[in-house]
């Protein structure tokens, strides 16, 4: 009895192995179990290690940084960043008149902030998250386009870079999220004139691809319509890229839908509810947290989609991307360019990945 | 239906221009509407054209092709600033130019029959002289296509290039293989990589890489054979004559400045002594240029004065001036071995 005890007390004073631990043991049994697995794994540590030591050493330790620097740029071994340091402002802002750069820069400031404020828990309230997007997005708008309290028009032709790729994103985001949302409901509809006529749309917009649908908005558009209608591109595409990206978003919401019991509504019903109060109280916060997953990948994949904009002329961020390293100057410092934009979009991307992660720890916790 | 309003369209449509064409001089709507806006809207690219179309350091346009719709703009509207350039991509440009979302396509673009027949556009005369070529490592120490039996070609999949070098190849009746790739860019890294032995492009591309993207220009050679020649040309809405007047006789003045000396520097000393007849008319001294076209009497002068003659507008983008360092080759003026000339200004 008593060696008993003991032992268990002992098992009960057992600390939890410490994580390097951890590590050689996973390191031990998994990368040299025997001795082709040691050899494999060597090698491939070998490959790893060069590689890592071969990118540092291109992207900083041999790198030319300065734009004055240009012409040790040839001899170099390594990254030319002088095309970054030179022709930044290009990709940040595209043809935006170079005097007025204090325009977007601000702008790009507002947006993103909105974006982050309108992560955090504090605005998650449908009152709060529209003026915070309101003020955001007009914030925006207003310093791009100018034309008021003695700022210089500037007219959209002109926006272009990163600040014209965050405005197509957010309001494609902006208007396509509610539009996605009425569709999925009118799909719901119990009359069959609403609910078929709606997912034939679905469907067929779902079916055109993206391409087609923005070069027909953009280009053939302005041919059919009459005058008064045509309005600017810009618009003409966001409507048109909104309008797609709300009958996917629909998908999304509908299978969140369908995730819910129907015995929900019933029980709604029976506590004498109206049609939205159940839906606001009751379906909707879990369709939110059900559709999470597929909304945030929606998100993201139309953050990358925007660079298709470049097909019909539009100056985003690849687009000047491109006008950066094409002229003689720069033309050999096309990796430097792309590197430079792929970092900008990873580091949009990879956050609002990072933030799906703790949305969703966040509502595991809340539905329990 | 459509068929038996066609001949009646047409019949109509002659029947207006000959009615337009005998009055002293034809008002162009499209300069009208031009001069009515205040800006002039040429077509840009998404991204960048070497030599044609660029973007300097300051965020502004620059090129060849740049400078021609400068020019365009000063003859009409007197100052190249109220150019404003959209950017389009290759495959918009046409319908843009239906749409109205510019008035001029000045873009590399080819004169051919199905897009000024089919397309509904009308040409100006040609401002310059391109056609497919094939480049290839020097050491090779070959120099004409018939020298690359057995060799293997790299071409951008899906271009008129891509169908000339079969013809070419065919008709030589050389053994030869020929790869594609999707992009420009791939193109150029398995030509460096060693994987074909040639590369085929429209010449003055290839030109521009082989001055400033392959190391030494002289490792490389580009082959004697033109195997097309395509006109580069300006393209307008059909069914505006007095637009393409406008447009070939700015063409016309650059190029007779060029022919008689008329520079950027020395132009307001040539409209104050204008060394022979046709100077002084085309600088407006002896009046008549201005009143022809409904323009100023000085657009010409005023065109130089803001862009140069020809030479100095191919030789600040492409010539001796840029950092490609293109030969004038054929796009000189006849008088220098070229193909271009101006018609006669009287």
């Amino acid at each position: 009895m008593s060696t008993l005890s003991q032992s268990s007390q002992k098992a009960l004073s057992l600390k939890a192995p410490s994580r390097s631990k951890i590590f050689m043991h996973i390191l031990r049994t998994r990368a040299f179990h025997s001795k082709v697995d040691g050899f494999i794994s060597l090698c491939f540590f070998a490959i790893l290690l060069t590689a890592i030591y071969s990118i540092f050493n291109w992207a900083l330790l041999d790198a030319v940084w300065l734009e004055e620097s240009v012409a040790q740029c040839q001899a170099a071994a390594g990254a030319c960043w002088s095309v970054i340091d030179a022709r930044y402002k290009l990709i940040l802002f595209g043809l935006y008149p170079y005097d007025l750069h204090w325009r977007p820069t601000l702008a790009c400031i507002a947006i993103v902030t909105t974006i982050i404020l309108s992560c955090l828990p504090t605005f998650w309230s449908t009152k709060r998250l529209s003026i915070l997007w309101v003020v955001g997005f007009f914030t925006f708008f207003f310093l791009m386009r100018g034309g008021i309290l003695g700022l210089t028009h500037v007219p959209t032709g002109q926006w272009g870079g990163l600040a014209l790729t965050l405005f197509l994103f957010s309001s494609v985001v902006l208007l396509g999220m509610p539009m996605g949302l009425g569709l999925a409901l009118a799909r719901r509809s119990k009359l069959p004139v609403i609910s078929y006529g709606v997912s034939i749309f679905i469907d067929l917009i779902r079916s055109l691809p993206l391409l087609t649908t923005l070069f027909v908005a953009a280009v053939v558009m302005p041919i059919l319509l009459p005058d008064w209608m045509v309005g600017d591109k810009i618009w003409r595409v966001i409507i048109a890229f909104a309008l797609f990206f709300a009958c996917y978003q629909a998908e999304v919401f509908r299978g969140g839908f369908q995730a819910i019991h129907k015995g929900q509504f019933e029980a709604g019903d029976a506590l004498g509810l109206s049609y939205y109060q159940i839906l606001a109280n009751i379906i909707m916060p879990q369709v939110f947290r059900h559709s999470l997953p597929g909304t945030i990948n929606m998100v993201v994949v139309t953050f990358k989609e925007t660079a298709i904009v470049i097909i019909i002329g539009f100056f985003d961020v690849l687009a000047s991307a491109n006008a950066a390293f094409g002229s003689a100057l720069w033309a050999p410092y096309y990796m430097e360019v792309y590197v430079f934009v792929g970092l900008i979009y990873w580091s949009f991307i990879f956050s609002l990945s990072q933030y799906g992660v703790y949305l969703k720890k966040r509502m595991r916790i809340a539905s329990h | 239906m459509i068929k038996t309003i066609k001949p009646i369209l047409t019949t109509a449509i002659t029947a207006c221009a000959i009615s337009v064409t005998s009055m002293s001089f034809a008002q162009s709507p499209t300069v009208k509407a031009i001069q009515d806006q205040g800006t002039m809207l040429c077509s840009g690219h998404n991204g960048s054209y070497f030599g044609f179309v660029e973007v300097n350091d300051k965020n502004e346009w620059k090129g060849l092709d740049i400078d021609i719709c400068h020019a365009v703009t000063t003859a009409i509207l007197g100052d190249p600033s109220k150019a404003k350039i959209i950017p389009l991509s290759w495959a918009q440009r046409f319908p843009a130019l239906q749409s109205g979302d510019v008035d001029i396509i000045i873009k590399a673009t080819g004169w051919t029959m199905g897009r000024d027949t089919e397309l509904g556009l009308q040409f100006s005369m040609p401002y310059f002289f391109g056609g497919t070529q094939m480049m290839a490592k020097a050491e090779l120490g070959i120099t004409e296509a018939k020298e690359l039996e057995g060799g293997t070609v790299c071409v951008e999949a899906g271009t008129t290039n891509e169908r000339l070098i079969a013809d070419k190849m065919a008709d030589l009746g050389i053994d030869h293989k020929i790869v594609s790739y999707e992009k420009n860019a791939e193109v150029m890294a398995a030509y460096q990589s060693g994987r074909c032995d040639a590369f085929g492009g429209w010449g003055p591309s290839l030109a521009v890489l082989r001055s400033n993207q392959m190391g030494n220009p002289d490792e490389n050679i580009i082959l004697n054979d033109t195997l097309s020649n395509e006109p580069i040309a300006a393209a307008m809405r059909q069914g505006d004559e007095a637009f393409v007047d406008t447009v070939n006789w700015t063409l016309a003045a650059l190029l007779l400045a060029e022919e008689h000396g008329v520079t950027q520097e020395n132009v307001e000393e040539m409209a104050k002594n204008p060394t022979n007849p046709t100077v002084a008319r085309l600088l407006g001294t002896s009046p008549g240029i201005g009143e022809r076209l409904g323009l100023r009497e000085t657009w010409a002068k005023d065109v130089i004065k803001a862009v140069g003659n020809f030479s100095e507008i191919y030789d600040r983008n492409l010539g001796k001036n840029s950092p490609y360092k293109l030969e004038r080759g054929l796009n000189n003026l006849w008088s220098h071995g070229g193909v271009l000339y101006a018609p006669i200004l009287d």
